[in-house]
Order: structure tokens, then sequence, then C-alpha cells
């Protein structure tokens, strides 16, 4: 785990209302960072589907709260995911692009099932016309 | 371009023809019954009667309707193209025409553009899809990453998409002008016509805060007077291309004409999804009471950064 994490300042008390569909480039897509942790909530939602992860820090005390977003729904079941894919409880390994200003989440690159060491990759699929 | 886009000579209009001869045989009707009603000696029921058939008369002349859709008008669907399946945006070729062949923006809108790319680079990208609105035109055909179906029925063509909600293109094929006075909307009124196997639209009335995107952080508001026609047709067996011809007076120094391209997909597994675009912004919870709630998340420059129920 990445101790450096620990340093980024949450800004949760800056917290605005809802902004919905965006752009991912608040995400900085040079970093990446891997981070294991246990799931809480796979929300399964349009525009972004997010993975609300708990991430134990190293030096002990409680877990903290983190989202990785990606895409929708609907482009991520054509590359192969579904709702049941990834599940409250289980271990993972995220690898993500963090937000540039510190706060608690990333734009998700990769998640490992630590359990069966499935990966699972966001990519879109094929852009190619298909029958399966 | 807009008076381009008249009656064809598809069903529809056979359609129309078929109206106005409807029409002309309730009068005959009327006319006949008129005569009845001075002869016969039940007077006042004859004139309810008569009433009636007025009625209707006079609501076809000043307001038209849609006429029920006879089985001619469903077999004419048959001639029609196969659009059936799902339709995804080949995001490659969106990036690819990004670079390759912008829109051609006047000096006031191009700084704006250039500073937008300029904050996308820097990580502070322009919110161009917000607060759950609908991507809208003809932005929606330009830059979703979401998929969309399209549906033929009599009159009709039905644009149905995957994502923010409410994506929802009707365009009307059964011969009918623009409204004089439309209000405008994300989507615009859209008429179109068929020409071979090449669906025609034209859509006007859009709103003046309808973006004209390049991306979903680089766009501006066309402000007002932006016009759109669209050349739908296949490119290849299953790859759908929208030849479109954009005028936006206000940001545009001439027409922009660009080209998308999306490809079918049939597996049911892919079909169309439900995407309530509101949805994002909460988490599934639980409250005191045991109900499966939405619990809203907390966001930090437009990202979720934790819920406020824990």
């Amino acid at each position: 785990m990445n101790r450096a994490v620990f340093v980024m300042t949450a800004m949760l008390g800056a917290a605005s209302a809802a902004s919905a569909h965006h752009s991912f480039a608040m995400y900085e897509p040079t970093k990446t960072l891997t981070f294991k942790g246990t799931v809480k909530t796979f929300q399964w939602t349009n525009p972004h589907v997010i993975l609300w992860v708990l991430v134990q820090p190293e030096e002990g005390g409680a877990g903290q709260e983190w989202s990785f977003e990606t895409t929708s729904p609907g482009v991520l079941t054509r590359a192969g995911w579904t709702r049941q894919s990834i599940k409250p409880g289980d271990r993972v390994s995220v690898t993500f692009s963090p937000l540039r200003d510190g706060s608690h989440g990333g734009g998700l690159n990769s998640v490992t099932l630590l359990d069966t060491g499935q990966t699972l990759v966001p990519k879109f699929g094929k852009e190619e016309p298909g029958l399966k | 371009m807009r008076g381009s886009i008249a009656a064809s000579r598809s069903a529809s209009s056979e359609g129309a023809l078929l109206k106005r001869l409807a029409t002309y045989l309730e009068l005959t009707v009327l006319f006949g019954y008129m005569r009845i009603c001075t002869t016969r000696t039940a007077f006042v029921a004859a004139m309810a009667l008569c009433g009636s058939f007025a009625a209707v008369a006079m609501a076809d002349d000043k307001d038209p309707i849609n006429p029920p859709p006879t089985m001619r008008d469903w077999q004419a669907l048959a001639k029609l193209p196969d659009w059936s399946g799902v339709w995804t945006p080949v995001i490659s070729d969106q990036h690819a025409q990004e670079k390759t062949n912008a829109p051609p923006w006047n000096a006031q809108t191009a700084k704006q553009i250039t500073h937008m790319y300029a904050e996308e680079e820097a990580g502070r990208p322009f919110p161009v899809i917000d607060h759950c609105f609908p991507t809208g035109m003809p932005s929606w055909m330009l830059i979703t990453h979401n998929a969309f179906e399209i549906l033929f029925t009599p009159g009709r063509v039905t644009i149905l998409g995957e994502g923010d909600g409410n994506r929802l293109r009707r365009i009307y094929t059964d011969g009918r002008p623009h409204p004089a006075d439309p209000d405008p909307s994300f989507h615009g009124h859209s008429i179109g016509r068929w020409e071979k196997d090449t669906l025609v639209v034209d859509t006007v009335a859009l709103l003046p805060q309808a973006y004209l995107a390049v991306n979903e952080a680089v766009g501006v508001p066309n402000n007002g007077d932006m016009h759109i026609v669209e050349r739908l047709h296949l490119q290849g067996p299953d790859t759908l291309a929208d030849d479109l011809e954009i005028t936006a007076g206000k940001l545009l120094f001439k027409s922009w004409r660009t080209t998308r391209k999306y490809f079918r997909q049939r597996a049911q597994k892919y079909d169309i999804a439900e995407g309530v675009c509101a949805q994002g912004s909460f988490t599934e919870a639980v409250d005191k009471n045991g109900n499966a709630i939405f619990a809203p998340v907390k966001f930090h420059n437009g990202v979720p950064v934790g819920s406020e129920s824990k």
C-alpha cells in the first residue's frame, strides 16, 4: 500500500452539490496508485459506476472511504462486467489515477478480486459489430 | 433548408391524401345529414348528430391530428432499411474527428474553446454535461460514449439513448412541417424524410443553452438559431453513419460538416439499459426503519468523495 496517500488531504468539508456526468480530466492520468481494501458498495448507476472501498491505513485506525469512478453500466456491460462482478465485502486491489487535488477518489484503471485473482478492466468493448 | 423538407412521396404523404379524402367524405356525409335535418321530424336528434359531424370537420381543419395507422402504413415500414439492434459510437473515430475536423469557430468562440482545452489539460475540465441535463443536440450524436436504438413506427422515427436519463429524439416522417413557433428543447423539433435508404433529418427549435460540444469538457452553448441537417445511412452492413451539417451563426463563421459513426451489436446482453442520471448522485442505503433508500453522495468539484449517511 502506498503510504503517500495518507498525507493527502480529504476535502469533505468543501463538498458541494452533485454534479453528475463529467469529463475524467480531473484525474491525473500520468499517476497510477494501487490500494488494497474492502468493498463497501459497488454502485452500478448511471452516468458513472462508482466502487466505494474502505482502505485500511497501515498505521491502523478506522478505514478510509475512497470512491473509484468509472464509465456507465451500459459501457461496462459491453466490456464484460455485470452488477454482480463486485460485491460488498470483497477484498480488492484497485489501480487508479488519483484526483489531482488529493481528495479520496480516483479514476478506476482496474480492479483485482483478491480472493479469485480475477481482474476487471473498464475498457470499452471492441469497436466492431458483433453477435456475441 | 427548412423549406427543403417538404411532404415526401412516402407512405406518409399517401396517408395525408387519404386523410383529405376522408375529410371530403365526412363533409359529403355531413351535407347529406343536413338535408335529412330539413326533411325529417326527428329534428332534435338529427341536429345533435349534425353538430357532432361539424365538430369533427372543424377540428380536422384547424388542428391536425395523428391519424390511426393503417395496415398499409405498417407494411410500408418493412421497405425501410434494417436499423435494428444496438448502436454504439465509434469513440476512436470521435477522437480522430475532434483532431482533424474542428468546427469553424468564430474568433470570439475560438478563444473560449482554446481556454477550455487548456483547462482540460490542467485537470480542470469544464462540465459540458452537467446537472443531469440531457446532452442535447447535436452533442448527443457528436460526443456521447453511450449506445442508442432506433425505432420505426408509422410517421415517426424514434431514437432512444442510454445515459443522462432522458435521451430521446422524435423525428416526424409524416410529412408535417416544423411548427410555426415551436417550444425550444434540448433535442429540438425534428422532421425527416427518406431519400432511398437515407433518412434526412431537419432539426430546429433548440434551446440556446444546448451545447455544441467536441468532447465532454470542450463545448459552448449555441446561443440560439442553430439548425441541424443530418443524413443517416448505413455505411456497411453494421455501420451507421450520421453526416451532420450544423449551422450556428452565433458560434461558427460557416456551416460545419462532420460525420459520426456507430457500430451495431445484436447480443441481447447489450440491450439498452436504463440510465437515470440523478441516480449517480446517490448511493444505496438503509433508513432507520429498514427501508432501502438512496442517500445523497457528497461531491467535491464534481467528483464523489463520500456518502452523507454512514
